[in-house]
């Protein structure tokens, strides 16, 4: 019996309404090898335009640095956009900032296996 | 009693530490995963806008291995990792992970853990009363040939409230007033983890183990005894207190088209303040008289 990897995907943000400057909240991720974020847009208003979703690192939660992954925002309601990471400690979230007019409902999930 | 057998030398140190009965339904150690319990959500229909606000934003369970800013990595208590609840950083915001089961006997329960509750260390002060309450309730319903009532027993350790040192066990004898959810008249919600109607337990008071600032993390044991048949709680533990069954309330329903034999257990934490509670769990059991 091989002994199969541990999965977690967690919906960081369900139903969630960003305008102007965003953060999801901190998860832990120590457990973790790699991580796929997923932004799925329930409602698309505006034009986001080439806003990215910016991955971020801490060693406490509290505290956050760019991780230097970005990726776009989906323009287009129900579709989805990823960033890939992976080597990144414990901690993980994404910030951004819709540009002025725009906003999206989202979910979020990370994906967490290790 | 057989010291052979009894010997600690022959215990499993994991399981030595609970008082199981006679048969152990389920047995968590998060260090290997999160063992079914989720987040909880709101019922809905058509659109996720349907879920009551209350229910919308009821944050997830993860595995934490209790990392701190100033003394780094603490692990569990027996262990690296633990289920950690972690509420958004805003007066009365709530997390809560469930785990949702079945039974097959109207019996009497046990459900055992290690836990502990923190605030967010971003203070450098005390924060003892920076975490509202944390708790675990109950979702019980008879059997599909037997339709007994649906119950929901609460039990919640109020740790502080408006910045007020509480220190006392509640339970809870109503939910809120059920609402439709859609157009298709089969879903409906109510809920049932406001702040209103709880109800303390007669001598109910207690200090849970906090220690001295927010990054020492001591884990208490918490015990709590269920009789299905009778519907009612036959007392609780924690760590060397004991409490009830007397003055102990729980929720009556009536009993409802899809819950059979359901048998849910959850862990909540409520936030005092504008700032992240968290609730972590090293491990937990929970076990039968009989199945």
């Amino acid at each position: 019996m091989p002994l199969l990897r541990e999965s977690v995907t967690l919906p960081i943000e369900r139903n969630i309404l960003w305008t102007g400057p965003f953060a999801t909240e901190p998860a832990e991720a120590a457990w973790a090898a790699e991580a796929i974020f997923f932004i799925r847009a329930l409602k698309v208003e505006g034009k986001p335009g080439s806003t990215l979703a910016q991955v971020q690192i801490s060693p406490d939660g509290m505290h956050w640095c760019d991780e230097g992954t970005t990726f776009p925002l989906p323009a287009v309601d129900d579709t989805v956009t990823f960033g890939r990471v992976s080597h990144f400690g414990g901690w993980l979230r994404l910030v951004g900032e819709m540009p002025p007019g725009a906003a999206l409902t989202v979910i979020v999930y990370l994906v967490l296996k290790g | 009693m057989n010291e052979e057998t009894h010997s600690p030398l022959r215990a499993d140190p994991h399981l030595s530490r609970f008082e199981p009965l006679e048969r152990i339904l389920y047995y968590d150690d998060f260090d290997d995963g999160l063992h079914g319990w989720t987040q909880l959500i709101g019922n809905y229909e058509h659109s996720l806008d349907s879920v009551l606000p209350d229910y919308a934003d009821l944050r997830q369970p993860q595995l934490s291995n209790l990392s701190m800013w100033d003394t780094g990595t603490a692990g569990s208590a027996m262990g690296t990792y633990a289920l950690k609840l972690a509420t958004r950083p805003k007066a009365g915001g709530l997390s809560v992970g469930i785990k949702r089961q079945t039974y097959r006997k109207l019996t009497r329960l046990q459900f055992e853990c290690y836990l502990c509750f923190k605030p967010e260390a971003t203070e450098l002060r005390l924060s003892a009363t920076d975490v509202r309450a944390f708790g675990v309730l109950f979702d019980i319903q008879g059997g599909y040939r037997d339709p007994r009532a649906r119950w929901m027993p609460h039990l919640r350790y109020l740790n502080a409230l408006d910045g007020q040192r509480a220190g006392k066990w509640q339970t809870k004898p109503e939910t809120r007033t059920f609402h439709t959810i859609g157009s298709s008249g089969e879903t409906v919600s109510h809920f049932h983890l406001g702040p209103e109607g709880w109800v303390d337990v007669p001598g109910g008071d207690q200090i849970v183990c906090y220690n001295e600032i927010a990054t020492k993390m001591n884990w208490s044991y918490l015990k709590i005894g269920l009789d299905l048949e009778a519907r009612q709680f036959t007392g609780f533990q924690c760590d060397e207190q004991i409490y009830g069954p007397e003055g102990m309330h729980v929720i009556s329903l009536d009993p409802m088209p899809n819950l059979f034999n359901m048998l849910n257990v959850a862990f909540w934490v409520e936030t005092d303040v504008d700032k992240r509670a968290f609730l972590y769990v090293d491990s937990c059991l929970l076990s039968a008289e009989a199945v």
